[in-house]
């Protein structure tokens, strides 16, 4: 005979699921222990292999044109991508503010993964390699009336103090504009956006200042699009925005504020009544808090 | 074969395979930022005791305890971590690694070599002497669950449960590196099962302070333990508060509020010349530390949260963490263990009369067990409760006891404003219990296919098919750990989609550069342009004990951190985490091309980018 605390009633009396509960739950446990130990040993064979990297970018190379798009699908497989094929890539193609400019893009996918770049459009090639699929679309390109990345060195740059209503002007030094009052630069360079790097004209914010980049003779198209972001992942941890307010001719369009959450933040701004116009742009830079702050943004006016 | 002899095999033999699983395997683990300096904390640690032997021999022990030389040794790595696992990993370099400390890696010891060690050779490489307590460390943990999971299920579960505490992806990964995760998730699980033990023995009840006090040595999530056990006490004597009488303060809780400190300060020179002040910059280091970088579900977190939203996403990670990189099996089977333990606690008894209670004749108890079996008689046992045995009137609750001990670690992480940046390894220790879940639900089936095997009269395959069942189960938490390694940080489980179905998701893929070791042959066949290498991740001290190894050419430069480093370099890796995209950028900027020269994948996942500055 064995003893056994009174009060404890676990050990009162059994209880299991039963024949039938038990039949269903084995069943069922040996068929998901299978299919776990199945996918775990199959899944390492799915992956692309170097000669289906081989053989995927030697067909790309062979109907590429110059000016064509190439991403990754799925968007992580990107240096993988750029290994095999990133001398047909230029700096301005891989860090590009949108895709709109590409009438024609390659698609590099992994397991038949998509990318946004596709827009949800038929593809006009489509082959299978192994475990990589190569796919073409092809659209009409955005019309570019004015890329203010390209003529970025076209720009007017302003140190506006709006308390005593002075304006500096911060010329051209070297390789990028510099107010000399405040120190502050602007310039085009690669930044990084919401850990992606983009290609941008960079111009933080100064305390109690504006700076302003006017863009004095643009051709307007049916609309402008901008797109901004704060760069530097290190500096995004720090609070505030910085605020971004876009002039056409003259007169204030649009604004916005773009913090920390803002990522590569789009405007579209409609210019569809000022089409074929030549007016001045002006992009205005702001913030209460401008500490680490590194606003940046590009733009086109697109037709 | 008796009972006893029995479960002691099977905890010898669990305790054997881990240990041999993972001395087989650690070698294709790299050196993280952090495991490197461990081993050279360690290493120098084991400088204060060769120190000190000197003395002892001079007569001039007391030297060696004034405060500037115990702050010569072991103010490295200090007030980040307390110090007997690193103390460890350096006595068991010094033990155990086979010596080449005379060559041209003689100036990369930290501490002078003055001559050649006289060791026990056991490893090839100093590292796996380094990492050896850790490893033994893993092999405990499942002796433990085994030892554990054996007081509620029959054997073959119990087994089951262990096997599957270490053939987790991210557990295993961490399992054999010189850190503090993998110990102090074996003292965490220690310190439950002491306490455990200790509520209907007094014996325990003092074993638990002093267990608790080594834990508190070994890693900072030991603060969090207590809080776990009271929640479970309170449960566990209900009964107490709803009769409006405060539960008994129990001889555990007693001792680990004394034992526990006196064995944690006494085990730490660096406190000992100044304990109040050392021990408050000890604590607000981890009260106050910074959000590192992490990514989740495509966001990159390094900050404490501050919108509704984020707060709301943030606090699923340690969930959603769970249910991608445990085995899917053996998350079914924890689930539904989960299940059988909370129908208990509604008044369904488990257990099985015939098994008497370990507490009254010493010998495990099953809860689990067929219906089909015969009672035995039972007799009651007259309770006796007191402050040293405060669970002997009444059920200790093993449901209640499992939760706690897993949703505990579960909900800290849960808390938007704790960092994140080690991923799974923040809460490790409710892992075990995990598995503990998982024997209980094994147990439940097996319970089930034994009723139908007898109901079919074929009582004598009842064992066998239990025993198939439990390795069965164990099958692809097994692969699925062979698979991931030794990247087990950037692997994703069935359900996620593997590897790629992580990243798909957005799910952190690595941190701090283990990942680093298949390209240093790469890197070594690039002379002379990798004496201008840039390392991006990877510390000095990873450096050092890859030179010391012989896997890193003595030549091979490092051109330090940041974009001045990349500026200067001639070649370079980029560890490939989101938020390191900038360091990226620094790449092409200054090499001036975007293409890698090589990219280290696992299934198609990048994880280590090489890069090449074009020549002229």
């Amino acid at each position: 005979m064995t003893t056994v605390s009174a009060a404890v009633p676990e050990q009162i009396r059994p209880w299991s699921p039963g024949a039938r509960g038990g039949a269903w739950g084995a069943v069922g446990l040996v068929l998901l222990a299978v299919l776990e130990t199945a996918q775990a040993l199959v899944a390492p064979g799915r992956a692309a292999t170097a000669a289906d990297w081989q053989a995927a970018t030697q067909q790309l190379r062979a109907d590429f044109q110059p000016g064509d798009l190439i991403v990754a699908a799925p968007a992580w497989a990107d240096p993988v991508m750029r290994m095999h094929v990133g001398d047909l890539l230029p700096v301005a193609h891989a860090a590009r503010m949108d895709d709109a400019r590409f009438g024609r893009v390659w698609v590099l996918g992994q397991h038949d993964a998509h990318a946004p770049e596709e827009l949800g459009r038929r593809a006009v090639f489509n082959h299978q390699f192994g475990a990589l699929t190569l796919r073409r679309f092809e659209r009409p390109p955005a019309q570019i009336t004015y890329d203010f990345l390209e003529r970025w060195q076209e720009a007017r740059v302003i140190d506006w103090d709006p308390g005593r209503r002075v304006a500096s002007p911060c010329p051209w030094a070297r390789d990028s504009f510099v107010c000399p009052r405040t120190g502050n630069t602007v310039r085009r360079t690669l930044v990084e956006v919401e850990q992606q790097i983009r290609r941008a004209i960079l111009s933080p914010p100064v305390a109690g200042e504006i700076i302003a980049l006017e863009f004095p003779a643009v051709p307007l198209g049916r609309e402008l699009v901008i797109a901004a972001g704060l760069h530097d992942t290190w500096a995004r941890k720090s609070p505030g925005t910085a605020h971004l307010e876009v002039w056409v001719a003259g007169q204030p369009v649009q604004s916005a504020d773009i913090g920390n959450r803002s990522g590569w933040h789009r405007l579209r701004i409609d210019t569809a009544a000022r089409a074929g116009q030549t007016v001045p742009v002006r992009f205005q830079i702001s913030a209460s808090q401008p500490t680490l702050r590194y606003l940046a943004f590009a733009a086109e006016a697109r037709r | 074969m008796s009972r006893l002899f029995r479960d002691r095999f099977i905890t010898v033999a669990l305790f054997a395979g881990v240990v041999s699983w993972l001395l087989a395997t650690e070698g294709r683990e790299g050196f993280g930022r952090d495991e490197g300096q461990y081993m050279r904390a360690g290493e120098r640690y084991w400088g204060w005791f060769e120190e000190l032997g000197r003395n002892l021999g001079k007569g001039r022990a007391g030297q060696s305890f004034a405060a500037a030389n115990i702050d010569h040794y072991w103010s490295d790595n200090a007030p980040d971590h307390p110090v007997v696992m690193k103390t460890l990993y350096g006595l068991s370099w010094r033990a155990f690694h086979r010596c080449n400390c005379m060559g041209p890696a003689r100036a990369l010891h930290p501490v002078p070599v003055l001559g050649r060690h006289i060791t026990l050779p056991l490893f090839k490489r100093e590292s796996t002497a380094f990492r050896f307590p850790a490893i033994l460390m893993s092999g405990l943990l499942a002796a433990l669950v085994f030892r554990f999971a054996r007081k509620l299920v029959p054997w073959p579960a119990a087994a089951a449960g262990a096997v599957l505490a270490i053939a987790q992806p991210h557990y295993f990964f961490h399992a054999p590196i010189a850190c503090f995760d993998a110990p102090i998730t074996t003292m965490a699980f220690a310190v439950g099962f002491a306490y455990w033990k200790s509520l209907r023995s007094a014996r325990w009840g003092l074993w638990c302070g002093v267990i608790f006090g080594i834990a508190l040595g070994v890693k900072h999530n030991a603060w969090l333990m207590p809080a776990f056990l009271v929640a479970h006490y309170l449960w566990m004597r209900r009964g107490d508060l709803r009769r409006l009488r405060p539960p008994r303060l129990p001889l555990a809780f007693l001792s680990m509020a004394v034992v526990g400190p006196l064995v944690f300060f006494a085990h730490w020179p660096w406190l000992w010349h100044h304990p109040v002040q050392r021990t408050r910059t000890y604590l607000n280091r981890h009260l106050q530390h910074e959000h590192y970088n992490f990514e989740y579900l495509g966001r990159n977190w390094n900050l404490p949260p501050t919108d509704l939203d984020l707060k709301l996403l943030r606090a699923t990670f340690p969930f959603v963490s769970t249910g991608l990189t445990v085995p899917v099996t053996t998350l079914g089977l924890a689930v539904l263990g989960g299940l059988v333990l909370a129908r208990r606690r509604r008044g369904r008894p488990l257990a099985d009369d015939s098994h008497p209670p370990p507490d009254a004749v010493g010998l495990p108890r099953p809860l689990l067990v067929s219906r089909a079996s015969p009672a035995a008689g039972v007799a009651t046992l007259a309770p006796r409760p007191s402050w040293m045995r405060p669970g002997m009137d009444v059920d200790r609750a093993p449901g209640a006891f499992v939760a706690a001990q897993l949703f505990g670690p579960l909900a800290v992480l849960a808390i938007p404003s704790t960092p994140i940046f080690g991923g799974v390894k923040h809460f490790l220790p409710a892992m075990p219990y995990l598995a503990v879940a998982a024997a209980c639900g094994l147990a439940w089936v097996a319970a089930g296919v034994a009723d139908v095997l007898r109901a079919r009269g074929a009582q004598r395959h009842v064992v066998p098919a239990t025993v198939l069942l439990s390795a069965l189960v164990c099958v692809p938490a097994v692969t699925e750990t062979q698979r991931s390694h030794p990247d087990g940080l950037s692997h994703y489980n069935m359900v996620a989609g593997g590897f790629t179905g992580g990243a798909t998701l957005g799910m952190n893929r690595q941190f701090w550069a283990y990942c680093v070791l298949p390209m240093l042959d790469w890197v070594n066949h690039h002379a002379p342009d990798n004496q201008r290498m840039y390392w991006h991740d990877v510390l000095g001290d990873a450096l050092a004990m890859y030179k010391r190894e012989g896997r890193l050419d003595m030549s091979v430069g490092d051109t330090g951190f940041g974009e001045p480093g990349v500026e200067r370099s001639a070649m370079g890796l980029l560890v490939h985490e989101k938020h390191w995209a900038l360091y990226e950028k620094f790449l092409w900027d200054h090499y001036g091309t975007l293409k890698p020269s090589l990219v280290r994948e696992r299934e198609g996942v990048p994880l280590v980018i090489g890069y090449e500055r074009p020549r002229p």
